[in-house]
């Protein structure tokens, strides 16, 4: 079995963008680094770096979909990723399996290109400011279907702060500043790409280390 | 400096707080935590605001509180009922948290007795339907929806929801009847023609692209800045430059191009500065097709 992993960036803009539109069911497509992709491969080893929110609402009519999914093509060229992945949140609160969420043609059609591709279902009850849990289901493409399959957080999350990093952009709401692609066609001059959200990122993970070090000085 | 920032460290005054929580409230926008902010930070009653628009800030916050499931504000709708005995609104408002708390039996029954005692009362009847859909279940909502809006026609708010539950079963044809009646009720919106275009478009089919194409256009006009539209027109144009490329049917293919190549300049304007390329996807997707 590959082994997945994913980088904080990608977590957190996920769970931010689920809790910016709690109302509502959001959905957004995942970026592996395209480096550690071995060519023909059956079980890939994916190192998710990226993700790019989608949409909040009009989840059932294509048009939109249609200019995403050729931008994000694009754009995964440029950056020397690959599309590996797409993840939904439910509207309703206590709905967390793959048939309730929406856009399961897309993610069919990403399997269809990339067949380790991964669906991650997030998990609304798991959402606090205070996050003691990933609060995801994973899943793996096998016979046409998603299978569920269990992880090892620590595995599946190399970065040992991100639950903590996530927390803090919870915590000081930066989930109004995240922009999906609704957002981006609403005002074409907002930055879809979310370089503010790596930023408060890197901030977070160096004052931690910081502060680590100060404890051990004492 | 975001907008909860300002909120938490106090920098607006009593009427720009005030001001915020109007305009939400008129725009009907679903702003409750922020809602719920300034109620916390601010001391908003003190200031100039006339008997009614105090009652508007409490429903307000009652229904802001519920959304971000903050059950204490059940004390404040005690306290109205004390105020209305009789109220049917205020009755409406104990259904409703007993829906957060996810006591749907009891909210129907509440919900029930208000709808015997005054037929007219359309939210009522409209809470109703939401608790099927926030049970999951959509073709009950879809029937009590269509029932509803039999006797209130003029439910603009109606119309969109029912739209939005055919188009999450898949049925796109009743989904545009829904798109065309919110169409009749506002012409000049440029969302609903743009709505009726995406679900034409989703229909798919040359008949479709074409009235597709038709829509698009008329949301352009309402609202030259609508990129949705924009974007939109360009696929459906693209979609009917291919049919047509095949059929060959000349005067329609120029038609089509035309309209192509003018939605191409107009998207590429707009995103001209910008880091994502539009322009290149959109010629991507050009040759492709």
């Amino acid at each position: 079995m590959g082994e997945i992993t994913f980088q904080t960036e990608a977590y957190a803009k996920m769970i931010l963008h689920a809790a910016k539109y709690p109302h509502c069911a959001v959905n957004g497509i995942l970026f592996a680094d395209a480096t550690k992709i071995k060519e023909g491969a059956k079980n890939q080893e994916l190192d998710i770096v990226d993700s790019y929110p989608l949409f909040h609402h009009s989840h059932y009519v294509s048009p939109m979909a249609e200019v995403a999914l050729t931008l994000i093509e694009t754009m995964a060229q440029a950056e020397n990723c690959i599309v590996a992945g797409y993840y939904a949140a439910c509207e309703n609160f206590r709905d967390n399996t793959v048939d309730k969420c929406p856009g399961q043609k897309i993610a069919e059609k990403i399997a269809e290109y990339f067949p380790s591709a991964v669906f991650i279902v997030v998990d609304n009850k798991r959402i606090i400011r205070h996050l003691d849990s990933p609060a995801i289901k994973l899943h793996k493409y096998s016979e046409g279907k998603w299978k569920l399959k269990e992880f090892n957080t620590n595995q599946l999350f190399p970065d040992r702060f991100f639950l903590h990093s996530t927390s803090q952009l919870l915590q000081g709401h930066k989930e109004t500043e995240l922009v999906d692609f609704d957002n981006y066609l609403d005002d074409v001059s907002k930055d879809w790409n979310n370089i503010k959200i790596r930023t408060y990122i890197l901030d977070d993970i160096k004052s931690e280390i910081e502060l680590i070090k100060k404890n051990k000085e004492i | 400096m975001t907008l909860f920032d300002k909120i938490v460290s106090r920098e607006l005054t009593q009427n720009e707080a005030i001001d915020l929580l109007r305009q939400w409230r008129e725009n009907n926008e679903r702003k409750s935590n922020e809602i719920a902010m300034i109620h916390m930070f601010y001391d908003i009653y003190s200031g100039k605001i006339s008997a009614n628009e105090r009652l508007m800030l409490k429903e307000q916050l009652i229904f802001a509180s519920l959304d971000v499931h903050d059950l204490l504000t059940e004390f404040q709708i005690d306290f109205l009922l004390q105020e209305f005995p009789a109220s049917m609104r205020v009755m409406r408002y104990k259904a409703m948290v007993r829906e957060a708390k996810e006591k749907y039996d009891e909210a129907l029954e509440i919900l029930d007795y208000i709808i015997k005692a005054d037929e007219t009362n359309a939210p009522a009847r409209k809470r109703r339907i939401a608790i099927f859909k926030a049970q999951g279940q959509i073709t009950e909502a879809i029937k009590e929806l269509v029932d509803y809006l039999k006797k209130f026609m003029s439910d603009v708010e109606g119309w969109q929801q029912l739209c939005e539950l055919y188009l999450s079963v898949g049925e796109l044809q009743r989904a545009v009847f829904c798109a065309e009646e919110m169409l009749l009720h506002q012409p000049h919106c440029h969302f609903h023609h743009q709505r009726v275009a995406d679900i034409r478009y989703t229909m798919g089919g040359v008949e479709n692209m074409e009235l597709a194409k038709s829509y698009y256009c008329q949301a352009l006009k309402l609202n030259p800045e609508n990129m949705r539209a924009t974007l939109g027109l360009f696929l459906t144009t693209t979609n009917l430059l291919n049919h047509y490329k095949s059929s060959g049917n000349s005067a329609k293919r120029k038609e089509a191009w035309k309209l192509s190549q003018w939605t191409q300049t107009k998207a590429a304007k707009r995103t001209a500065t910008k880091k994502i390329k539009l322009t290149k996807m959109l010629l991507n997707l050009a040759i492709t097709e």
